[in-house]
């Protein structure tokens, strides 16, 4: 099926655009409040669309290794959790540091990448 | 109940419990919380006004279906009240209760106490010029405040959750495991807190949420600690280590509540209380505290998302701040 345009980023940036320039400055209290909480979404909303296949495919890599097998990246993540839990890999393991690492720098570089530089 | 109905109701009970006539003025509701509902208003009592609060428990929030009732520590609106009555008592600046409401009252479960004027919101205490002298002295303050409180007697308050830190940290994984939730991340930090909970520690009452955002704060410091709900009894240096997680300091650069220096909390609260304080032992609740504000995110973002709104489900999406700062903490890079 071809792609239907505009694109969703592209869709995602104009909502935000109207919200934020046109809307907001007309609200005050609970409303803004809510408003700004949804712009902040809508934006994580497309910095997923635009990261997270990239982030993914990396982090399948890295969880294989770890393991030492393939699978899907769900799987290989719940996996790796419940080893964690059993005590079957050393939490100070530094192949699952940087792992821990990187993953939750992937996500914040989605839902809110100024922490990263707080 | 209509608010003509509510507001003759709340007078009956001001006129029964503190003085008459009791009459009510500028009945205002303040915030709207998941486990209560907070108003502001003013009553005429024995020939003066006086200014009060009104906390009302949602009547979800002692749900006995809820499966994770019991599992950590939360107070009825009964409990909340006893333990601040308790907590003045032992000299901590915390809210006077003038009423605990009764079933005649017909409000349902909660407590009347008396309105504290002062700034409550974390960013306005830490950027304001008129509270530089506030933020200067807070550090030291809180370290005064935490040693009265872990001085109130635990018998007076028998109905407090007695957990040690081994059980802090086993509640937390069962509220995880109810959740389904699995992560590396979450788990390490799990992981982490089960290897190192301190072990022989202190048993005292324990507040359980003392943090900037619940102080009422004046040019002068704190005036006064609320949101009592989650207190419990167990290692008091619980509270030292969760005024410093980082989500609790707001974007501020200092290490307690982003105001204020571990050297200024733990000598003032040595001085206070005759107790030693070791950083480290602190630095376990420090970076616990992360991994507990990491499973609050998630269990507040993971809730159905038709009935909690934008908010909640924005919360969700927090879950890695605070496994961030964990991660930094225990390697040093904080």
């Amino acid at each position: 099926m071809p792609q239907s345009t505009p694109k969703a980023a592209v869709l995602l940036e104009a909502a935000v655009k109207y919200l934020e320039t046109e809307l907001m400055p007309t609200l005050d209290g609970y409303h803004r409040f809510q408003t700004r909480v949804t712009v902040n979404v809508l934006n994580a909303v497309r910095r997923e669309l635009e990261l997270r296949g990239a982030q993914a495919e990396a982090e399948r890599s890295r969880l294989a290794a770890i393991l030492g097998h393939e699978g899907d990246v769900e799987t290989l993540s719940i996996e790796l959790a419940e080893r964690i839990r059993a005590g079957a890999i050393a939490i100070d393991d530094p192949a699952l540091r940087a792992h821990v690492r990187q993953s939750l720098a992937d996500a914040l570089a989605i839902n809110n990448p100024k922490w990263l530089t707080r | 109940m209509s608010s003509e109905d509510f507001a003759s109701r709340l007078q009956a009970a001001i006129a029964r419990h503190v003085e008459r006539p009791g009459t009510i003025h500028d009945l205002q509701r303040l915030t709207g919380g998941a486990n209560k509902t907070t108003w502001s208003f003013d009553a005429d009592v024995a020939g003066t006004r006086g200014q009060f609060i009104l906390q009302l428990a949602s009547p979800r929030a002692d749900d006995e279906a809820n499966p994770l009732a019991g599992v950590s520590p939360h107070l009825t609106a009964d409990e909340d009240a006893r333990l601040m009555i308790a907590a003045v008592k032992a000299g901590v600046p915390a809210p006077h209760v003038r009423a605990i409401l009764k079933p005649d009252d017909a409000l349902g479960p909660g407590y009347v106490t008396e309105r504290v004027a002062g700034e409550t919101l974390a960013t306005r205490i830490l950027r304001d010029g008129r509270f530089a002298q506030a933020r200067a002295a807070m550090a030291k303050q809180c370290g005064a405040i935490l040693a009265a409180i872990h001085r109130i007697p635990v018998a007076e308050v028998p109905f407090l959750m007695k957990l040690t830190p081994a059980q802090h940290v086993a509640a937390q994984r069962r509220i995880v495991e109810y959740l389904g939730f699995h992560s590396p991340a979450l788990e390490l930090g799990l992981k982490w807190a089960e290897d190192h909970a301190p072990r022989n520690a202190r048993h005292t009452v324990v507040h359980g949420d003392f943090r900037a955002g619940n102080f009422i704060v004046g040019e002068d410091g704190i005036r006064c600690v609320l949101d009592w709900e989650i207190g419990q009894s167990g290692d008091p240096m619980q509270d030292l280590g969760w005024v410093c997680v980082k989500t609790w300091r707001f974007g501020g650069k200092q290490p307690v509540g982003g105001f204020g220096t571990r050297e200024d909390l733990f000598a003032a609260y040595e001085k206070e209380s005759g107790h030693s304080v070791d950083p480290a032992h602190v630095r376990f609740w420090e970076a616990y505290g992360s991994v507990r504000w990491a499973i609050g995110c998630l269990s507040m973002g993971t809730r159905g998302t038709e009935e909690v709104g934008i908010e909640r489900c924005a919360i969700g999406r927090r879950v890695e701040e605070p496994l961030w700062d964990f991660l930094n903490l225990i390697e040093g890079r904080d």
